[in-house]
């Protein structure tokens, strides 16, 4: 007779595999804390103030802040003023990366954020929902000598939301307006070596194009942010050690169940597809990104960690309406399309608004979904939507663990009737079963621990001469986590091959008729061990 | 070394030793004529250096354009705080910058000294930012820089090189002198109080860019204040401003407020030996020691820009003039300006 592996399983074995796994957690933790550097990088970037002297022009000019060929800049307004020259001349250039420096495939993306450095003047305010016009071109080499090759040109609006934290009184002119960071480019992949901005606020007075935005004093680019090569290394020999762990556990675990005589149970069904989904996500394809040009990556790996998630969630809902131990006959995924519905259409939410954000930049990365009003409202709306469906999905789920629990007390007070032998191990069994929602809930409570400490810290501690980056142990660590969580439930819930009673005489006594009837009475605690109802009666037979 | 090089440089440490202030190098902030700084003869030229400082020029001659934007900005940042004071920070054209006025260790000096320290640490890191200095960034120092420490963990904050460059340029006259007279102790302490208001006054601003939006993914850095926030620290530290005396302490020598009530002065206070001048009156000994006759006063200002105040008390004339002043105007937001003219009468006060 077989059961789960996590029944058969001795107390002290499950101790040991516990050991075990909490070993990994602290390895996946470490890896992140020591080795890697912090998971993402800004650097500021101010951009430089060139002059177009030409009229009208032909082709077009790039112009660069610095090194040979660079342009005619000028260092202050003021100085613009003197010698005449007009707004439409001024093109703001931004070479990222700085100098001597290289931009690298390894930093996967790239994000930029723009902030005005606009001077309050009590006659030359910012209106009320200003928009500034932005005419922005990025271009690209691979080495310090060649030409610009445009990648995007686009003309962009974006609202300045600004306000003045003092007194409008004559007495503060001259102190900064406080403006919130506008996202203004996102690339999904960092392919080459230089990269080359430039920003014109062309200003058209008919037709009210960049009047009323104040007196600029400064584009900060204020950074970009990339991912750290460091980082990126450290994440792909992760993703690289555990797809093949987590994939040759999963046919381990397929290979079991198609042993048995039996078809597949919904649950172990559901397991394989956490596993298939894991895989999934670990499956290390951004190696590609390294020597193609990919942009689509950031967004592939958006749908896999969504289908991710969504599987996860799923699974906590099959796992739980099948431990209910009513008399109801369930093993059907039809059943569940209540509690299922919410979290596909939750994430299918969250893909559409995906796709119109990080979609839409594949072919134009200036393009933000937040700039327009109309965008705004639509994503909002999206969120919200999503937002609801989670609710809804952690209100079923809750009900769900309150009537397992229920059913579990019903179930406990019936054992003092029960036989020495029988009692036990229905306690075993109900202990094992809270011992995994323990699991699960210890693995989300740490995931949202970690979250807030990582959002909360600095970024790094140090401990003595150590430096340890706690958002990079975030990141290796809760990836590593769910990994072993996914890899516990494969191993734990996988049909076991031992013979009920070999190792566990103590547990469940000698008496082989007791256990006959033992198995079939608690067909209804486990989904996995329907397999009991069939053994028992073969059997009885 | 010849004996030749020795004994000119046993000179030039002469000069430098002789030379009047310290504050000299804000000279830069004068020499439009210059142009662009952009060899090492251009060094040996610079009026205001000493001779450590004309070194520090050779050694990182792509700095000292960002150097004097500091001064300029310095000077600028100066004249607007004191606008409505007795001594409003006006320059003379000759050296130093500030006239005799700061020669002494008064509180004005203090202030010169550390909001000049602050703007060049400012105009430095701002100079990194942009592109226009190759050794800054990914490294904690002045020294080196590694591509590869870039692409595997980012760079550090430009702010930590500006500050050393401010620290080895703005101080090296002082260290240079040994640390022994309470002068040099003031001044460094002053010249760090300036670049501490620009590093405790970070601003750390976080963007959140993980899944569809989401705040998986956090990146926080640390961003400078605007100048003009740096230089209202530093004129609120001058207002409240330690008077110091110097103490030995062990072997080290040290500076411990005068009046032993007060609690001592923190590494972001100012402090100053002697007490100022009242600044009344023109002294054509002292140069920058313009006095107050012709400054505008405000009669309804109790304040120091008050006319009792402003003008020592000899009384103010009040004139009615006509000004053309700016109207309805156009405004770019770069380099354009179109208004109308005009006329309106105010009342001028103008002390005697």
């Amino acid at each position: 007779m077989a059961g789960a592996i996590i029944e058969n399983m001795s107390t002290k074995k499950l101790v040991i595999l516990g050991v075990i796994l909490l070993l990994f957690q602290a390895l996946a933790f470490m890896v992140g804390g020591l080795m890697a550097p912090s998971p993402t990088s800004a650097v500021h970037y101010i951009a430089t103030k060139c002059v177009d002297t030409a009229k009208h022009r032909q082709e077009k000019k790039w112009f660069m802040p610095w090194g040979p060929n660079q342009c005619d800049k000028i260092w202050t307004f003021e100085e613009a003023m003197a010698k005449k020259i007009e707004a439409n001349n001024i093109v703001f250039a931004i070479h990222m990366p700085l100098p001597n420096k290289e931009m690298s495939p390894w930093f996967q993306f790239m994000l930029v954020i723009l902030q005005f450095d606009i001077i309050f003047k009590m006659y030359n305010q910012i209106q009320d929902g200003a928009l500034a016009s932005i005419d922005v071109a990025l271009a690209y080499r691979d080495d310090t000598v060649s030409e610009w090759t445009e990648m995007a040109h686009s003309f962009e609006q974006r609202k300045l939301k600004c306000n003045f934290t003092t007194t409008k009184t004559m007495d503060n002119e001259g102190r900064y307006y406080e403006c919130e960071l506008l996202p203004f480019m996102e690339i999904g992949t960092v392919a080459h070596k230089f990269y080359l901005l430039n920003i014109r606020l062309p200003v058209n007075e008919r037709k009210k194009v960049n009047v009323g935005i104040g007196e600029i004093k400064d584009i900060k680019i204020h950074l970009s942010i990339h991912q750290n090569g460091g980082f990126t290394k450290v994440w792909f020999a992760m993703k690289t050690f555990l797809t093949p762990s987590i994939l040759i556990t999963m046919i381990w675990y397929w290979r079991r169940i198609t042993l048995m005589s039996r078809p597949p149970v919904l649950l172990e069904k559901v397991i394989l597809a956490l596993g298939i989904s894991m895989t999934f996500i670990n499956i290390p394809v951004e190696w590609f990104s390294i020597g193609f040009n990919w942009t689509w990556m950031l967004l592939f790996g958006d749908i896999r960690q969504g289908i991710f998630y969504s599987m996860l969630l799923s699974f906590w809902i099959i796992f739980c309406g099948e431990h209910l131990m009513d008399q109801t006959e369930r093993n059907r995924f039809s059943v569940y399309w209540k509690q299922v519905g919410p979290i596909v259409f939750g994430s299918f939410c969250l893909f559409i608004f995906d796709m119109c954000e990080r979609g839409v930049q594949l072919t134009n990365p200036f393009y933000s979904i937040w700039a327009t009003e109309v965008g705004t409202e639509l994503a909002m709306a999206f969120i919200i939507v999503a937002g609801i469906c989670a609710c809804l999905y952690f209100l079923f789920l809750c009900f769900m663990v309150f009537q397992v629990f229920r059913n579990i007390s019903g179930k406990r007070m019936s054992l003092p009737a029960m036989s020495k032998a029988r009692r036990l191990h229905y306690e075993g069994l109900i202990f094992r079963f809270k011992f995994l929602m323990l699991v699960t809930l210890a693995c989300a409570a740490m995931t949202v621990i970690f979250f807030i400490i990582s959002q909360v810290n600095e970024g790094h501690w140090r401990w003595g001469e150590h430096t340890v980056q706690v958002n990079s142990a975030f990141f290796t660590g809760i990836y590593g986590m769910w990994n072993l969580y996914v890899f516990a439930i494969m191993f734990l819930y996988a049909p076991s091959h031992k013979r009920y009673g070999d190792e566990q005489s103590s547990d469940a006594g000698g008496n082989s008729g007791e256990d006959i009837q033992l198995t079939t009475t608690i067909t209804h605690v486990d989904g996995p061990s329907e397999i009991y109802k069939m053994v028992g009666k073969e059997a009885q037979e | 070394m010849t004996e030749e090089h020795v004994l000119r440089c046993v000179l030039m440490l002469c000069c430098a030793l002789l030379s009047a202030n310290a504050s000299n190098w804000l000279y830069l902030a004068k020499l439009s004529s210059v142009g662009s700084i952009r060899d090492e003869e251009t060094c040996e030229r610079l009026r205001g250096l000493i001779q450590r400082q004309v070194q520090i020029c050779k050694r990182s001659v792509e700095v000292m354009d960002a150097v004097r934007h500091g001064a300029q900005l310095a000077i600028d940042e100066c004249q607007f705080q004191f606008r409505n004071r007795r001594w409003n920070c006006s320059t003379v054209e000759t050296m130093p910058v500030f006239g005799k006025v700061v020669t002494q260790g008064t509180r004005e000096a203090a202030f010169v000294y550390a909001i000049s320290a602050a703007s060049v640490a400012f105009a430095v890191t701002r100079a990194c930012s942009s592109g226009e200095l190759e050794k800054c960034g990914c490294d904690h120092n002045v020294h080196g820089v590694s591509p590869e420490g870039f692409q595997w963990s980012g760079c550090s904050d430009n702010i930590a090189y500006g500050v050393a460059f401010s620290q080895s340029f703005v101080d090296v006259r002082e260290r240079s002198k040994g640390q022994s007279s309470s002068r040099a102790l003031m001044n460094l302490h002053n010249n760090e109080a300036g670049r501490k208001a620009i590093l405790s006054h970070m601003r750390v601003e976080c963007k959140c860019h993980g899944v569809s939006g989401s705040c998986e993914v956090k990146t926080c850095w640390r961003a400078m204040p605007p100048f003009r926030k740096v230089g209202n620290i530093i004129k609120e530290k001058f207002d409240g401003a330690t008077e110091v005396e110097q103490r030995k302490v062990g072997t080290t020598k040290v500076l411990v407020p005068r009046n032993s009530q007060f609690k001592p002065h923190t590494d972001e206070d100012l402090v100053y030996l002697d007490p100022s001048p009242d600044f009344c009156d023109y002294d054509p000994r002292t140069p920058g020691m313009l006095g107050t006759v012709g400054r505008h006063c405000n009669r309804t200002s109790k304040a120091i820009d008050g006319c009792e105040l402003m003008c020592c008390g000899r009384g103010f004339q009040t004139q009615e003039v006509e000004v053309v002043d700016r109207c309805s105007c156009k405004f770019h937001w770069c380099c354009y300006v179109k208004c109308k003219q005009c006329r309106k009468m105010v009342e001028i006060h103008t002390c005697r």
